[in-house]
C-alpha cells in the first residue's frame, strides 16, 4: 500500500499489536530439520548463531 | 544386555513392523535408503512364524502353512504387543494360532520343537523371533552383523507397547535407537528424496493395511513434522476387501458345484480362499484381469475363475467409499476443509489399489496432490514408504549416543509453542476490510521460525507501507447461480437436503484469509518503480516478533521488533 500523508514513527516502524497466543504441541522427533532444532534448543541457539557454525 | 554398542560399530536399518507385513531397508553410503530383500526374495516379508517339526518358518513360507498347519502358525501378531489379554480383538488371528491368556501377557500355545507337545510361548518371544530373522536376513545381504534398528510403530501406539517391542528387540540382538511413528515416517521417505524441495504444507497419510487403517493429519513446516490429528480403524482395511473376492469366488464356485460344500465353511478351504483372494487383489492392482486358481479347493474339487477390475471395483464399491470416509473424517477431526490439505500420501499395501487413489482423488479439490502409484508418476512404492523412513531416521542418528538421542526427543525439546494463525502482509490497499492478505508463516507453524517472502509493491514505486497482521483462513463458498432449469423448475424451488442427484451443481468453495489483529506498520520510503520488498519475520518461542523489510537489492531497510505480550489475554480468535 502507498504510505499516506503524514504517517510518521520512529525508525519507520510502529508496533501496533501482538501475536495471539500460541497452542503447544508435539512436534515429531523425525528427519534432518528436527535435528537441527533439537540442537539449537539444547544449545539455546538462534537461527543466525547456528548459522554461523 | 546394558553395555552399550560404541556408535562407531553401530549397523543400523530401518524395520517397519506390521500386522500382516514386515521390511527392513538400509541407507546406502550415497544416502539413498534401499530395502532389502529377504532370502526368499520378498520385500514385504510377512509378519509370521510357523513350526514344522520344530522348524521354524518364516515370512511367505510360514503364511504357506496357513493352510495346512495353522494351528502352529502365529500371525497378525503386532497389535499384540505389550497388551492384556482382555483389551485385545484376535479376531485377525482366528484362522492361525489363538492368542491365549498366559500371566499378565499373551501367549500362543504351538508346538515348536521336534517333541510332541504343546509350548506356551509368550507374545514378547515371538516378536524377538520375528526381529531375530529380519535382522539376520538383513545381515546376511550387508554383510554386516546389524544390531541397531528404528522402528516404526503406530501413532496410537501406547508407552507399555512401546517399551514390550523395544524389550523383544533386545532379546533379538537390536538395540533400538528410537521407535518413530509411521505416518511420519512416511512423509520423511518423500521429503528425503534429493528432488523434494520443503515447503509448508498439510500432509494427509493415509496407512491403508490389512487389519487396519491408519490416517494421520501432519502439518509439515520447514521439514519439522507436527501430528495435527489421527484416525485409527480396524474394521475398514485390506481384509475387507479380500472377503469381497473371497464371497465373489466361493458363490462362483457354488454356481459351478451346486453339491459341493461352501468353501467358507471349510477351514482349510477358507484359508486357501483367503490367499489366494490376496493375491488376486494384488494382482488387480497391476492388470485389469486376474486369475483365481485353487487346487482341491473343497471335496478335492479344483477351482479355477477369472475376474475382471471392474468387475473387482463394483463388488468392492461400498468399502472403497469406507476408505474415502475414513480420510475426510480426518481431516475434519483436524478442524480443517480439504481445499487445506495440499497432498495425500497413500501408504500401506492396499494404496496400490488403483479405485482407491482415484476415489480419494475425487473427495479433494484439484490442488490437493494424491501420492500413489496410479496418480503421482514419481510415486515411491506405498508398502516401502514406512521402511524407508526408518532407514533414513536410521542413518541420521547412528552416529549419535543413546543418551543423546533420548534427550532430544524428550517433551522438552519436543513440545513447541506453534502460531495458532497465520502471519502475514497486507498488500494493494492499506484498508484492512479491502486489503489482500499475503501469509508469510502459516498457522501451525512450530516456534521459533524464520521465514522470508518477497512482496510486490505498487507499480509507481514511492513511499510504501507495510502492514503486518495475522490472518485466518476462511472458506469462502459460493453457490452457483441456479441454471435456468424450466422444465424442472419444481425441484429447484424444493429443498435440496435430500435431494441428492449428482446434476445438483456444485458449489464453489475457495480458500481466502480474514484479516485479524495488525501487529505493526512499517514505511518503506523512495522505493523504486516496480521494485520487490522483501519481509523477513522472525518469530521466536517466546512469541516476539523480529520483523525485517527492505528493498529487495537494497540496502538498510526497516527493522522493527515487537515485544510478547505480557498476558496473551484468553482466547482470542
Amino acid at each position: 500500500p502507498i504510505l499516506s500523508e503524514g504517517w510518521a514513527a520512529e525508525k519507520d516502524f510502529q508496533p501496533i499489536g501482538h501475536l495471539s497466543r500460541a497452542i503447544d504441541r508435539n512436534i515429531e522427533p523425525v528427519g534432518p530439520h528436527f535435528l537441527a532444532h533439537a540442537r539449537r534448543k539444547r544449545h539455546k541457539r538462534t537461527f543466525s548463531e547456528d548459522d554461523r557454525i | 544386555m546394558s553395555e552399550q554398542q560404541a556408535p562407531a560399530e553401530r549397523v543400523a536399518i530401518g524395520i517397519s513392523f506390521g500386522n500382516s507385513y514386515s521390511s527392513i531397508a538400509f541407507t546406502s553410503g550415497e544416502g539413498k535408503a534401499e530395502v532389502i530383500a529377504n532370502e526368499d526374495g520378498d520385500r514385504q516379508i510377512p509378519s509370521m512364524l510357523s513350526y514344522v517339526e520344530g522348524e521354524e518358518l518364516h515370512g511367505q513360507q510360514a503364511k504357506a502353512q496357513l493352510v495346512r498347519n495353522p494351528r502352529n502358525t502365529v500371525a497378525y501378531f503386532r497389535d499384540f504387543i505389550g497388551q492384556e489379554f482382555k483389551s485385545i480383538d484376535p479376531t485377525p488371528a482366528h484362522q492361525s494360532a489363538h492368542p491365549a491368556q498366559h500371566d499378565s501377557t499373551i501367549a500362543f500355545n504351538i508346538r515348536d520343537t521336534e517333541e510332541d507337545k504343546q509350548n506356551a510361548v509368550s507374545i514378547s518371544d515371538i516378536t524377538a523371533r520375528h526381529l531375530k530373522r529380519l535382522r539376520t536376513s538383513a545381515s546376511d545381504y550387508l554383510g554386516k552383523d546389524v544390531n541397531a534398528a528404528v522402528i516404526t510403530v503406530p501413532t496410537n501406539f501406547s508407552d507399555a507397547q512401546k517399551e514390550a517391542l523395544v524389550k523383544s528387540a533386545k532379546e533379538a540382538g537390536l538395540e533400538v535407537l528410537q521407535l518413530i511413528s509411521e505416518p511420519v515416517s512416511a512423509v520423511l521417505a518423500y521429503d528425503a528424496r534429493p528432488e523434494a524441495k520443503l515447503a509448508d504444507k498439510i500432509v494427509v497419510v493415509a496407512d491403508l493395511g490389512g487389519t487396519r487403517s491408519d490416517i494421520a493429519v501432519i502439518a509439515s513446516r520447514g521439514g519439522i513434522y507436527t501430528i495435527l490429528a489421527t484416525h485409527h480403524d480396524y474394521e475398514v482395511s485390506g481384509f475387507q476387501l479380500d472377503q469381497v473376492l473371497m464371497d465373489y469366488f466361493a458363490k462362483e464356485f457354488l454356481k459351478k458345484n451346486k453339491s459341493a460344500g461352501d468353501p467358507r465353511e471349510n477351514e482349510r478351504a477358507l484359508a486357501k480362499l483367503k490367499l489366494e483372494s490376496e493375491a488376486v487383489k494384488k494382482s488387480l492392482s497391476i492388470g485389469t484381469t486376474a486369475n483365481f486358481s485353487v487346487e482341491s479347493l473343497v471335496n478335492g474339487i479344483d477351482f479355477q475363475a477369472t475376474i475382471n477390475r471392474t468387475r473387482y471395483e463394483l463388488l468392492a464399491n461400498k468399502q472403497i467409499g469406507a476408505f474415502v470416509r475414513l480420510v475426510t473424517h480426518a481431516v475434519e477431526k483436524a478442524d480443517l476443509d480439504p481445499l487445506d490439505i495440499s497432498e495425500v500420501i497413500l501408504a500401506g499395501g492396499n494404496a496400490h489399489t488403483p479405485k482407491i487413489a482415484s476415489a480419494i482423488g475425487n473427495a479433494f479439490p484439484e490442488s490437493t496432490q494424491v501420492i500413489a502409484p496410479t496418480t503421482f508418476p514419481k510415486a515411491i512404492n506405498p508398502s516401502e514408504l514406512p521402511v524407508r523412513g526408518a532407514a533414513i531416521q536410521a542413518s541420521l542418528i547412528q552416529e549419535f549416543e543413546l543418551e543423546d538421542i533420548q534427550q532430544s526427543t524428550h517433551p522438552m525439546v519436543t513440545v513447541t509453542p506453534h502460531l495458532s494463525h497465520a502471519v502475514g502482509v497486507l498488500c494493494i490497499s492499506d484498508d484492512e476490510s479491502r486489503g489482500v492478505f499475503h501469509a508469510i508463516v502459516d498457522a501451525e507453524t512450530p516456534l521459533p521460525v524464520r521465514r522470508t517472502a518477497i512482496i510486490a509493491t505498487p507499480k509507481e514505486g514511492g513511499d510504501v507501507l507495510i502492514k503486518l497482521a495475522e490472518g485466518a483462513r476462511h472458506i469462502k463458498v459460493t453457490k452457483p447461480e441456479p441454471k435456468p432449469k424450466q422444465e424442472k423448475s419444481k425441484s429447484d424451488s424444493d429443498d435440496d437436503s435430500d435431494d441428492d442427484s449428482e446434476e445438483e451443481e456444485e458449489e464453489l468453495r475457495e480458500k481466502t484469509w480474514k484479516i485479524g489483529k495488525v501487529l505493526s506498520e512499517a514505511a518503506l520510503r523512495g522505493v523504486k518503480k516496480g521494485a520487490k520488498v522483501e519481509v523477513q519475520i522472525n518469530i521466536g518461542a517466546d512469541l516476539s516478533v523480529n520483523a525485517i523489510f527492505r528493498e529487495q537489492g537494497g540496502k538498510g531497510g526497516v527493522r522493527g521488533i515487537l515485544q510478547a505480550s505480557a498476558q496473551a489475554p484468553n482466547g482470542s480468535a
